[in-house]
């Protein structure tokens, strides 16, 4: 787009600038002018069904549908005129004809498209007097997505998605007029399949995973970084001081454009879960009792600290380290994660390589001369040569963490007398092995830098602390001293 | 001390007492002749019967089949100037229902019954009674739940619930029918 030539137009007696032959529709929303559209989708094809977003132009006859039109050199169109309100008012109207207005049971209640388009442009009597048309609800289609037919508004976004991004063709629209309505063919069979939930404007497709637990008036948002593989996709993260809630797609043209893979959408699963180490933890005959900070670190005063890392740490925590603690290669090394499960890349954004940030730790560490730590033979060198009296302390991985993988390392390191576990979650059997565990920020809570699969720098902002502000790597090493 | 010497010296020490206990003597006396017409109750024999639009103990409405009413669509928690009520929302057996609470708690002790929650509620599932004697001990007898605010033994002269409001009853009142017969508290 950006070798295109830029043209100047008006759009409601304001000048803005779009690349020619591009989308008007596009022009218009990314100049923040507000045009009402539900089949319009910038990752899709056009699809000119919802005859929402009309527009008039200077020296056309009639009305036009801006989607469905390219920018041009010195346009002038508007969609502010009484004729356009009115048109957008009975589209709005036929929207909802067959709607059956169960916004206090919906989940798209507060988000969604018929609600603000209604108190925008409708504010009317309904004139329907027959009897609605009854489609299916409650329909569970797979993949953690619910279809209720009855709220749909047939702008045929999710038919596009199946068949142009994931090229899998699930869903169709079935029948005529009153009647017609999305079908499944077969059940939802593709990875990005919560993408539905997204791009549907209305509460048509909703998702299983976020369905009931909280309105979404309550929720705040922070933009961060998936952690789910090394694709590090931009992601709003949904949470209020109950706990995390789900993780939508941020359009990101450099990395994810508008979607992201059902796996990443887990990401805030461990965040607020019941096995959160809030806490440190004491190990007392394989039960887990809580004690404090000072308690752990005074036992671990004046011992030689070992660390065993992993991949998932962002570049400020391990350059942290390095200036307190580790200034040879002896002292630490990493644990790195298994492959995820399917193709190295699928073809669309998920990578099963989830050592997230190997790049970045490559960088940082190539900076201080301590590249090798790194290197495939260097975790089970740096375990032959652990002596029984050292204290080990394993960061272990948030996310991703296979537990009978991550338990034979553990094996490996049984005979340490000291094992201290820094843990986001208590979540497998085996962290039983540690003596201590001591509560880690997740990706939600902590600031910092990823480098993804082609070294793009990516940023983890911080949301809410569900766990004390200081219970992090570098405040317990300055305690330690 | 005496404030008003002059009036002291008029009328002297009995006659002052008297005048300055003149209203209270009287109301003492119309109360002992006139029993019936007194303002104050023998409470706790007596109780006061306050209309039906007092803004008292909440009640949940149920349906036909004796199922709570509340969609848990969080309006009245949304509403709620007093953040006094916790809904927890889950799915329903029911496809029609599809979304009921498996819990519903009020805090008694914050709620300042303002009657919010009973506008915001898009079905008539919450509503302010005219009971107003609540007391207790622990802080946890002020937290009730949604079998206290649907079925407790004091509602509607001692039957239980307050009344099935089902959506007949809700939306199709015929023209004659008195509002309050169907929907409001039948006055003990």
């Amino acid at each position: 787009m950006s070798d295109q030539k830029l043209v100047k137009l008006k759009w409601n007696n304001t000048e803005i600038s779009a690349p020619e032959n591009s989308n008007l529709l596009k022009a218009a929303l990314d100049n923040g002018i507000e045009v009402a559209h539900y089949c319009y989708h910038p990752g899709l094809s056009v699809a000119g069904v919802c005859r929402m977003c009309n527009v008039e132009q200077e020296g056309v006859p009639r009305p036009y549908l801006s989607c469905n039109a390219t920018v041009k050199e010195g346009m002038n169109v508007t969609n502010t005129t009484p004729k356009i309100k009115e048109m957008v008012e009975w589209a709005l109207q036929m929207h909802l004809v067959n709607h059956p207005l169960d916004c206090p049971i919906c989940d798209q209640a507060g988000e969604c498209g018929l609600q603000d388009y209604y108190m925008k442009y409708g504010g009317y009597d309904s004139s329907m007097v027959d009897q609605k048309v009854h489609k299916i609800k409650v329909k569970d289609i797979g993949r953690n997505v619910m279809l209720d037919a009855e709220r749909c508004i047939l702008c045929s976004r999710c038919v596009r998605f199946t068949s142009e991004v994931t090229g899998t063709h699930e869903l169709g629209i079935l029948n005529r007029g009153d009647h017609a309505e999305i079908t499944v063919n077969e059940n939802l069979n593709n990875d990005y399949a919560q993408n539905l939930v997204d791009i549907c404007p209305v509460g048509a497709l909703t998702s299983t995973d976020f369905r009931f637990k909280q309105r979404v008036w309550y929720l705040q948002n922070v933009e961060t970084t998936c952690i789910g593989c090394e694709t590090g996709c931009s992601v709003r993260v949904d949470y209020n001081k109950t706990g995390a809630y789900r993780v939508k797609p941020v359009y990101d043209s450099t990395v994810n454009s508008y979607w992201m893979c059902d796996h990443g959408r887990n990401t805030y699963k461990h965040v607020s879960s019941v096995d959160r180490v809030l806490e440190p933890l004491k190990n007392k005959d394989g039960m887990f009792l809580e004690t404090t900070v000072q308690d752990v670190l005074g036992t671990l005063k004046n011992k030689k600290l070992k660390f065993i890392f992993n991949t998932q740490m962002t570049n400020e925590e391990l350059s942290g380290y390095l200036k307190f603690a580790g200034k040879s290669a002896q002292d630490f090394t990493f644990y790195q994660l298994q492959n995820g499960s399917g193709p190295a890349f699928d073809g669309i954004l998920k990578r099963s390589n989830q050592n997230i940030n190997i790049n970045g730790l490559t960088d940082v560490l190539t900076k201080a001369n301590l590249a090798q730590t790194l290197q495939a033979g260097h975790l089970d060198e740096f375990i032959k040569n652990l002596k029984s009296d050292d204290v080990v302390v394993v960061v272990v991985p948030e996310f991703n963490l296979k537990e009978d993988h991550f338990s034979t390392l553990l094996q490996k390191i049984k005979n340490v007398k000291t094992k201290v576990g820094l843990t986001t979650n208590n979540s497998f059997d085996c962290l039983t092995k540690f003596d201590y565990l001591l509560p880690a920020p997740t990706f939600l809570e902590k600031e910092g830098t990823l480098f993804n699969y082609n070294k793009t720098a990516r940023k983890l902002h911080k949301g809410k602390m569900f766990i004390k502000e200081d219970y992090n790597l570098s405040s317990y090493l300055q305690l330690l001293g | 001390m005496i404030l008003n010497n002059a009036l002291y010296k008029h009328h002297g020490y009995l006659k002052g007492i008297f005048l300055a206990l003149k209203v209270t003597i009287m109301t003492m006396f119309y109360n002992l002749f006139k029993i019936k017409k007194r303002m104050t109750l023998n409470y706790p024999e007596e109780t006061y019967q306050y209309s039906g639009r007092m803004k008292g103990l909440h009640v949940l409405t149920l349906k036909d089949d004796g199922s709570l009413r509340c969609t848990s669509c969080m309006l009245c928690a949304t509403n709620c100037p007093a953040d006094c009520i916790h809904i927890v929302a889950a799915e329903d057996k029911d496809p029609h229902v599809e979304k009921a609470p498996v819990s519903f708690e009020i805090e008694l002790l914050r709620c300042v019954f303002c009657g919010f929650c009973e506008e915001a509620c898009p079905v008539d599932a919450i509503r302010l009674t005219n009971q107003y004697e609540m007391s207790g001990y622990a802080e946890s007898e002020w937290l009730v739940d949604e079998k206290f605010l649907s079925k407790r033994p004091s509602l509607n002269s001692g039957t239980g619930i307050l009344s099935l409001v089902n959506d007949s009853n809700r939306f199709k009142l015929p023209a004659n029918m008195d509002f309050h017969e169907t929907l409001m508290v039948k006055p003990k």
